[in-house]
């Protein structure tokens, strides 16, 4: 019932979805033409042959549309305008209502991107590279179960900053601009320089995109695999902990307010 | 009638100044946002030129006029038309009727009516980098005063965009993806259009004018642009003008004030 709401919800504004999907691919292309256009000779750069460049840019493009697509952007506002209390009022789990809406909004945007990855693979057949490992593929998938879960906890964690404070945009502001350069939405983080790239594969960010791409490509090595499951189910133990933990501080301040 | 407008203009860009410093907190971070996206994204010019030796036969010292002379020109649009990304809650509340009925042109306030001062904070240290880097190219007094002469073709042309956004949004109640589908674009420019191949090329330089707007006022300034091609900017930049105008005076012939 909550997926099929959230759906007609999300629809009852069609031309505003339909540019929301226009905008979504626009911002692929701009990626992916940026690469292409780099790469038109054919050479190396980066370490990424062209095929490979454009596969990362593309398998990102599929990835962040599902991880990315969530409602949990509206929790601050919710809070802070006291429309927490219709949630708190229904006889059910306020996650398990998180979840379902957050299913609903990443079932909508995923088929959508399916849909448009086919129109843009058709016309502009990039060279993709279909990794054929059964077993890297199994890994990626894991890795990119795990990639849902850590941008559910920490978008959910910046919604619950509207228990103690109006100033929600700003952070989340800072963290999708984040989100673009160091958890490898725009670029393979492996392209910056080596010590920089190991600081941040000890922060949750390439976990949401970068590392379930690499090791979809292949890319990483037997230890660098496993040193990155390791720290991914680190940061999903610990943001979880932490989500349930700030809900119940945050219950205890929350004045529901606004209504 | 002209002095009438800037007294106008002051008093709205004083009140959204205090607006937005109401809470410095959020100021301060929104400016942080701002500052860090722009430092990773000269960080990825850096990267991408000195990998590649030159981006479309530019060095890196063109190219980061390039990426600067973007960041000029999309900073100083949204402090001067931060009020358009309101626009849609003004159309869906019946808060627009209460502008027409102003003695004031209700495009002027709706253009210039929230200046943003976090974009004037920005624009401090952009404008400094590019002068930075200008003077270190050889440059004419011929070139310079063409850059600025297509720098304010640039305005003219974004202000176009915004009065385009405005139309279709009295027509569909639709602003905000519209506004960040042209910022999208327009952010093709960060880059010179140079380096796309044809027919997008084309494409963004022309019919959707991104390249006469952002790469052509840098071109101009390296000696690179001919004469021709700065006639036709002007053509573009002020035929694209009028005809936004006049797709506006329609959207306001069309506005139902069903909100209200």
């Amino acid at each position: 019932m909550l997926i099929k709401n959230t759906w007609d919800e999300a629809l009852v504004y069609r031309l505003n979805f339909i540019l929301w999907r226009v905008r979504v691919v626009i911002r692929f292309l701009i990626t992916y033409f940026l690469w292409s256009s780099i790469y038109s000779g054919n050479q190396q750069f980066f370490g990424y042959s062209r095929e490979m460049m454009l596969t990362y840019v593309l398998m990102v493009y599929l990835v962040s549309n599902f991880v990315f697509a969530t409602r949990t952007q509206n929790i601050g506002s919710e809070i802070n305008e006291g429309k927490l209390t219709n949630y708190l009022l229904k006889p059910f789990n306020y996650f398990i209502s998180l979840g379902a809406r957050d299913v609903s909004d990443k079932l909508l945007n995923f088929g959508c991107t399916v849909f448009e990855f086919a129109i843009i693979y058709l016309l502009f057949r990039p060279p993709f590279f279909f990794q054929e490992n059964l077993g890297l593929i199994i890994l990626a998938v894991v890795a990119f179960v795990g990639a849902v879960g850590v941008y559910f906890c920490i978008s959910v964690l910046l919604g619950f900053l509207g228990f103690w404070t109006s100033e929600i945009w700003a952070t989340r502001f800072i963290f999708i601009i984040l989100l673009d350069f160091v958890a490898g939405n725009f670029f393979p983080i492996d392209i910056l320089p080596k010590i920089l790239s190991q600081i941040l594969m000890l922060t949750p960010f390439p976990y949401m995109f970068y590392f379930p791409v690499k090791v979809y490509l292949g890319q990483l090595t037997t230890s660098a695999t496993i040193q990155g499951f390791g720290v991914m189910a680190v940061w999903v133990f610990l943001l979880t902990k932490a989500m349930f933990l700030v809900w119940r501080k945050g219950l205890k301040v929350y004045s529901a307010e606004g209504r | 009638m002209l002095k009438y407008y800037f007294k106008i203009w002051l008093r709205f860009t004083l009140s959204a100044f205090q607006i937005a410093f109401v809470s410095r907190v959020g100021a301060f971070l929104f400016t942080f946002a701002k500052l860090m996206r722009f430092g990773f994204f000269m960080l990825i010019v850096v990267l991408i030129v000195t990998q590649t030796q030159s981006l479309a036969g530019y060095s890196l010292n063109q190219s980061l006029v390039f990426f600067l002379t973007y960041n000029v020109i999309d900073t100083l649009t949204q402090l001067l038309f931060r009020d358009v990304y309101r626009f849609r809650e003004h159309i869906i509340s019946g808060y627009f009727d209460y502008i027409l009925i102003k003695p004031i042109n209700p495009l002027f306030k709706i253009l210039f009516g929230g200046a943003d001062p976090l974009d004037l904070i920005v624009l401090v240290p952009y404008i400094g980098l590019l002068i930075l880097f200008i003077t270190q190219l050889s440059v004419t007094v011929v070139t310079f005063v063409s850059f600025m002469l297509l720098l304010i073709n640039a305005f003219l042309i974004s202000a176009a965009f915004h009065i385009v956004v405005l139309a279709l949004g009295i027509l569909t109640t639709e602003i905000d993806h519209a506004i960040m589908i042209y910022r999208d674009i327009t952010s093709m420019a960060r880059f010179p259009v140079d380096i796309y191949s044809e027919p997008l090329r084309g494409f963004i330089t022309f019919i959707i004018p991104v390249g006469v707007m952002m790469t052509f006022p840098p071109k101009a300034l390296f000696g690179l642009l001919a004469p021709q091609f700065m006639l036709v900017s002007g053509v573009i930049g002020i035929g694209f003008f009028v005809v936004s105008l006049k797709l506006w005076r329609y959207a306001l012939t069309q506005y139902t004030s069903a909100s209200s």
